[in-house]
């Protein structure tokens, strides 16, 4: 007898606990039109799912549906198996539009500091908790600039120090990356697994660019367009820590890499 | 400052000695009589003839006063009023209409109803100046409201800010520039109707003073209080500008 084979973690902890957010028979109508058409989606605590489609296919629109932004027509999302009615504290959003998300007449430490405010931190131990997540997204020293007066890159890392300051059990991001240069692209990708692995915070991320989604995720759900419905589903087993280079290079990523790409352009077609 | 500023700066001030040189001359040649035109020198002298007594300062004050309580009452009630009907859609899509009605109304116009209602008092002229000058500020609120990023209220949704926070962290600041931007044209307003209310309820101010030395033809005086209330507009606008640059340092930063 041989033994079961040893899955890696997380997608072991994926399947044997409740999920965490799920959406049961989810279809959303919007402006006469069906966006998104009965869709289930179980995301396990501590998963970090990517979603990738042709574009309108319904992936921004799922992932507001997880946010609570959206109602569904019918069918319903759940957190921790309570519906979800409107959005939550401990849901945090990275938006695509980081110039747009963020409150250009606050430095990074006050757009930080609206989460926590919002949140109820007494004042005298926010200037602690700023001062970690800028360290923790990588932007010390830069506490008391502007949002105009940063790059792209970095603008994105304080949104996503402002998330973090929710202590969110959930991350949402929606093309984060889609806007940065190549490099800035990768090191923010390694540096968004390293906080995850951190912190263990389930992630649903939204890109089209399948080679993103296959380095970050433990999974990747295809979305077919017009309606949107889920199309393909792949469990991603490459090793973690990732690797730019090396991981790229595994003839599994290839091979997802072709899957997904076929798939895509079959959706398109 | 940089050489072309200094440059620019010595330019204008050339400009501004030449057109006072050319009043001097038009004054000294007699072109004009001068009953109505005194030169810059006899203005001048008026002007700190009437210091010396005091009588300027007490009009230059009482103006000063008209002006900046009225301005900052409108202020007050054009932000907050602007506020309340901005942040809600539905309400200005209510009431934005009547407004538009009741903007390019002349405040002159209101003046009787404003005599009629207060007398020639002190309140009258606080009325008449807070209610002109409201207006830049109203509808400069309201529609920065009314253009505030809708990413901005997502963001606001997911930390489940308050209805007040939205307002006070989010849609003010985002409209303040606007906001500014109007207090800044309301300060003129204030202004004119500052003099014209004492013109008209005969209080005290520089409004007033014009007119009193007007029609007992003391040119001079005249035109100390003239130059006086130019002076009076140019240091507030002066003032404000400054502060808006100072509000509004985020705006100016980066690329």
């Amino acid at each position: 007898m041989t033994l079961p084979s040893i899955t890696p973690l997380r997608p072991a902890v994926a399947s044997a606990r409740k999920p965490q957010i799920a959406f049961d028979r989810v279809s959303l109508d919007l402006g006469g039109k069906t966006i998104l058409d009965t869709v289930n989606l179980d995301v396990a605590p501590g998963e970090f799912l990517c979603i990738i489609g042709a574009s309108g296919c319904g992936k921004t629109t799922a992932l507001r549906l997880a946010a609570g932004l959206y109602q569904p027509t019918s069918g319903r999302v759940t957190f921790d198996g309570v519906a979800m009615t409107a959005p939550r504290r401990d849901i945090a959003i990275v938006f695509q539009d980081y110039g747009k998300a963020l409150l250009p007449w606050r430095t990074a430490i006050g757009n930080v500091s609206l989460a926590l405010e919002t949140a109820g931190v007494p004042k005298p131990q926010r200037a602690d908790r700023i001062e970690e997540l800028l360290v923790k997204v990588g932007l010390p020293f830069h506490g008391d600039k502007y949002p105009a007066e940063m790059s792209g890159g970095m603008q994105q890392r304080l949104q996503i120090a402002r998330c973090l300051a929710q202590e969110p059990k959930v991350l949402l991001m929606d093309e984060p990356f889609g806007a940065l240069d190549a490099m800035t692209r990768q090191s923010l990708q390694d540096e968004v697994l390293e906080l995850v692995r951190a912190s263990g915070v389930t992630v649903i991320f939204v890109t089209h660019d399948l080679e993103e989604a296959i380095y970050l995720g433990d999974r990747v759900i295809g979305l077919l367009p017009h309606p949107g419905r889920v199309g393909i589903q792949c469990a991603i087993d490459l090793a973690r820590p990732r690797d730019q280079l090396t991981t790229r290079e595994q003839p599994q990523f290839l091979a997802l890499r072709r899957q997904l790409f076929d798939f895509i352009k079959a959706s398109e077609a | 400052m940089r050489r072309p500023d200094i440059l620019w700066r010595l330019g204008s001030f050339a400009v501004a000695a030449a057109l006072v040189g050319l009043w001097q001359l038009t004054a000294d040649l007699k072109l004009v009589s001068p009953v109505f035109l005194p030169g810059p020198d006899k203005a001048w002298t008026a002007l700190i003839r009437g210091f010396s007594s005091g009588d300027l300062m007490a009009k230059l004050l009482g103006t000063l006063a008209h002006m900046l309580y009225g301005w900052l009452c409108a202020s007050f009630v054009g932000i907050a009023l602007g506020a309340a009907i901005g942040a809600s859609k539905t309400m200005r899509d209510y009431v934005a209409p009547s407004l538009e009605w009741l903007r390019p109304l002349p405040v002159s116009a209101i003046i009787p109803i404003a005599i009629a209602l207060f007398g020639l008092t002190q309140g009258m002229a606080l009325f008449v100046i807070a209610f002109g000058a409201m207006w830049p500020m109203l509808l400069a609120t309201i529609h920065g409201f009314a253009v505030v990023e809708p990413r901005l209220y997502e963001v606001a949704r997911t930390l489940h800010m308050s209805r007040l926070a939205v307002i006070v962290k989010i849609a003010l600041p985002s409209a303040s520039p606007d906001i500014l931007a109007g207090m800044r044209l309301s300060l003129t307003v204030a202004l004119i109707l500052s003099v014209v209310c004492e013109i008209l309820a005969g209080l005290d101010g520089l409004g007033h003073w014009v007119l009193l030395s007007a029609r007992a033809f003391r040119s001079a005086d005249l035109f100390a209080g003239v130059i006086l209330l130019g002076i009076v507009g140019y240091v507030t606008a002066t003032a404000m500008a400054f502060a808006e640059r100072r509000l509004l340092r985020w705006r100016g930063v980066g690329h």
